[in-house]
């Protein structure tokens, strides 16, 4: 028993802490908890690790190896692995994300995210020519794999090397969902969420649904109908139209519905 | 046997302190209370309904999520969800019982997780209509709580005083 339990888990020291961490697990995946900051711009728990800020980058050392060796590796595309060494805040460290910031700062000068994290490593402005625009798009990619993940697939990086942008090549597989705008960690997709009745994003108008009784907002048309097809396809016999009563009494406060509740008068048949 | 909250919906007199117990013990910012997990409404002047996640063994909420952000914890029984929420919502559409929410304030997707065992709703529950209970109760205690009774809060500080 006890064997199986050691091949599945491994021991590793960030930061002078010994850490238990499950086989396979990435590095940035592990430090949660452990007081160590490692800052991280394209990482998100629920998605594929991308590996596109280079900003989570730490220094590790594997068993075996020189004890002047070190190796800097991004964490977020790191696997843990046995006896390993990772150093999350040493000079080599901060040089790097300095260098990273300094490019960062360069090519998205309006950025507010990305100065606020100069300041913390002291990079106030850049060594390179800043490039011209308002756009704040950092070319993480964090968009195109949320879309990718709800099963729409609606965003994609478009053209090559410097000329490289997002946007949304087929404009009817957009729901309107705004997970891309709320991921976004420069803030970079301009949206209005609402209004009157519209929400505007990447260039497309959609209608919201709106409940009479309520005044609720529960989404765009075309997000209710992705949601109700994903919910036939995974077995769920439950669309909108024959949902629970408690799910009506709380989103329209329309108790009425319940009232047959009260009805009841014998005692629910018991289970032998 | 584990732990589980039960409803005792006749019992419930609509107080809502078990919306404020749980609101304060979730708060994620000290001085912003968050959307409580749990409700109370009032269907007429007998009944009271308690909305209250059923953590379903195959739970609707759980099936849609795109990054399995919804896992349940095997302690306590309950489906939680983790960091790797997306906020994309689909398990509030989903849910046939409007148990999952959107809390607009704190930007969370929001269900009951039974306090990692220990909720607060029926800690604060001065009727005892939530009741975190190890035992399993009999035919006879169930056929008790299912049987249409007065909500009147008289009648149950009564009944409560006799025992």
């Amino acid at each position: 028993m006890s064997k199986t339990k050691t091949s599945k888990t491994v021991h590793l020291t960030i930061d002078g802490q010994n850490v238990e961490a499950p086989k396979g697990a990435m590095i940035l995946d592990v430090t949660p908890g452990l007081g160590v900051e490692i800052p991280s711009l394209c990482a998100h728990p629920g998605l594929e690790p991308f590996g596109a800020c280079r900003l989570c980058v730490v220094e590790i050392q594997k068993p075996g190896w020189d004890d002047w060796y070190k190796q800097l590796v991004t964490s977020c595309l790191f696997q843990v692995e046995e006896g390993l060494k990772v150093w999350t805040n040493s000079d080599e460290v901060r040089q790097n994300r300095k260098v990273v910031l300094d490019l960062l700062m360069a090519r998205v000068p309006a950025s507010d995210v990305i100065r606020d994290l100069g300041n913390q490593y002291g990079v106030t402005k850049t060594s390179y020519a800043e490039v011209d625009t308002e756009d704040t798009c950092i070319m993480c990619d964090i968009c195109v794999r949320a879309c990718h993940a709800i099963g729409r697939d609606a965003i994609a990086s478009m053209s090559r090397g410097p000329d490289k942008y997002v946007d949304v090549p087929d404009k009817d597989a957009c729901i309107g969902c705004l997970v891309c705008a709320n991921l976004c960690p420069t803030n970079a997709i301009p949206f209005t969420a609402n209004d009157n009745g519209k929400r505007r994003i990447w260039g497309k108008e959609f209608d919201l649904v709106t409940d009479e009784r309520s005044g609720e907002v529960l989404g765009t048309t075309e997000y209710i109908e992705h949601v109700r097809k994903r919910a036939e396809d995974k077995g769920l016999l439950c669309p909108e139209d024959m949902k629970h009563e408690s799910a009506r009494v709380k989103r329209y406060g329309y108790a009425q519905k319940l009232s047959h509740v009260a009805d009841v008068e014998e005692p629910i048949e018991e289970v032998k | 046997m584990s732990k589980r909250l039960y409803v005792t919906p006749y019992r419930c007199i609509d107080c809502k302190v078990c919306e404020q117990a749980c609101s304060l013990a979730k708060t994620p910012v000290p001085g912003i209370p968050a959307k409580p997990r749990v409700q109370t409404f009032k269907v007429d002047d007998q009944t009271n309904f308690v909305l209250l996640c059923l953590q379903c063994d195959e739970a609707s909420c759980q099936k849609v999520c795109p990054t399995d952000a919804l896992v349940r914890n095997p302690e306590t029984g309950a489906i939680e969800v983790n960091d790797r929420c997306i906020g994309c919502g689909f398990c509030v559409q989903a849910c046939p019982f409007g148990c999952m929410d959107y809390d607009d304030i704190h930007n969370e997707y929001i269900k009951c997780d039974v306090c990692k065992g220990d909720p607060a709703c029926a800690k604060y529950c001065p009727t005892g209509a939530l009741v975190w209970d190890e035992k399993a109760w009999t035919d006879q205690e169930a056929k008790e709580r299912t049987e249409k009774k007065s909500t009147d809060p008289f009648s149950i500080a009564l009944e409560m005083a006799k025992k």
